[in-house]
């Protein structure tokens, strides 16, 4: 999967680098700021008030 | 899969091996062509159970980190909003406190924990939804306010999200905790624990937190309830279906005591054990003393704060 990723990034090595530095940050921030946030309150680590 | 399609190669392989090269393989297609796509299939299940791990570790890391960053930054501008409107506003002419027409997650006090250090505090927000304790920790609705007769109940993030409440554990009995609101200052202390209660006149000897003299000359003492609130102690680990530990009298939501006769406590929740909401962890304080602030020195601040 992350070979043929690799082998579809156009230009030098030093571009491919670069670009797949890029989409790993971007892969982390969708997680971070959307995904996590969603997922978050639905798993049963963090209630803290007694009904 | 993979494990399979390898023991059938390695079984084949033997057979071969045994029977010389003349006899043709079961299997001469997946000779040549098999291996590529098996190897494809097999490292790319793999990546993708790594890549799997490596978001489980990205969250621990949210849940841990990232949202202590976020969240530091709500309370701190719950806070600003707090000082400033206590700086802006003229305080109410015979220093009572209102705490009518509060917004969800708008902040109306700040607590400090010196036990916990004395740089220790957060402004508690109204209402405890999930965005109201982003900011801090939260008032539940419809219970009273700090000073008010009854239980200022209050609830707060034991892990991430500013954990105000990490190390509520840790209180013990007699450890003050302190409301400050725009008027006032409240001094409540945690109430004697399970065990200390039959045998509190020895346990007070050695704890001389448990009889101090107040800032303003009072002694603040710290007894075992009595009454209706015998089974109200200082801290204890309850089913999060027990919504009675924030009842006027506690675990006695139906018990009839006079609003002027109810005790003012502060009963403070959060998750237990850690990372978990099995259960949860509760403290119960009692208010030992309270005085307004003095407009001639508003810098003026409790003794206590210093107990650390």
């Amino acid at each position: 999967m992350y070979a043929w990723i690799w082998r579809h990034l156009p230009g030098p090595v030093a571009v491919r680098v670069g670009i797949a530095a890029v989409l790993v940050a971007g892969a982390v921030a969708l997680l971070m700021f959307v995904v996590f946030p969603w997922l978050e309150p639905v798993l049963p680590f963090n209630n803290v008030t007694a009904e | 899969m993979g494990t399979v399609e390898d023991a059938r190669r390695g079984a084949g392989r033997i057979y071969g091996a045994l029977t010389g090269p003349e006899v043709p393989s079961p299997r001469p297609r997946s000779r040549s062509a098999g291996p590529d796509r098996v190897r494809t299939i097999v490292r790319t299940a793999g990546e993708i159970l790594i890549t799997l791990g490596v978001v489980v570790l990205l969250f621990v890391v949210y849940e841990v980190y990232v949202t202590d960053v976020i969240s530091a930054g709500k309370q701190q501008d719950a806070t600003e909003a707090l000082d400033d409107q206590w700086q802006t506003t003229e305080p109410d002419q015979e220093r009572v406190d209102h705490f009518d027409g509060l917004q969800p997650g708008e902040g109306f006090a700040k607590m400090y924990i010196p036990a916990f250090g004395t740089d220790f505090h957060f402004t508690i927000v109204e209402g405890t939804s999930d965005k109201a304790l982003e900011i801090g920790p939260g008032h539940y609705l419809d219970t009273p306010y700090p000073g008010q007769p009854g239980n200022f109940a209050v609830a707060g993030h034991r892990v991430g999200k500013g954990a105000p409440f990490n190390d509520l554990d840790l209180l013990t009995s007699c450890d003050a905790i302190i409301v400050e609101s725009r008027n006032a200052w409240y001094i409540y202390r945690v109430l004697p624990m399970k065990d200390e209660a039959g045998r509190w006149e020895q346990v007070k000897q050695d704890k001389p937190r448990c009889n101090v003299t107040g800032s303003q000359g009072r002694a603040q003492q710290v007894e075992p309830l009595k009454g209706e609130y015998t089974d109200t102690h200082g801290m204890e680990i309850v089913r999060p279906s027990e919504g009675a530990v924030i009842a006027d009298v506690p675990h006695k939501p139906n018990a009839k005591v006079n609003k002027a006769d109810q005790v003012a406590l502060l009963t403070l929740t959060t998750c237990h054990p850690k990372f978990s909401d099995r259960q949860r962890l509760i403290v119960h304080a009692t208010l030992v003393d309270q005085w307004a602030k003095n407009p001639d020195q508003p810098d003026s601040r409790p003794a206590e704060l210093k107990e650390g």
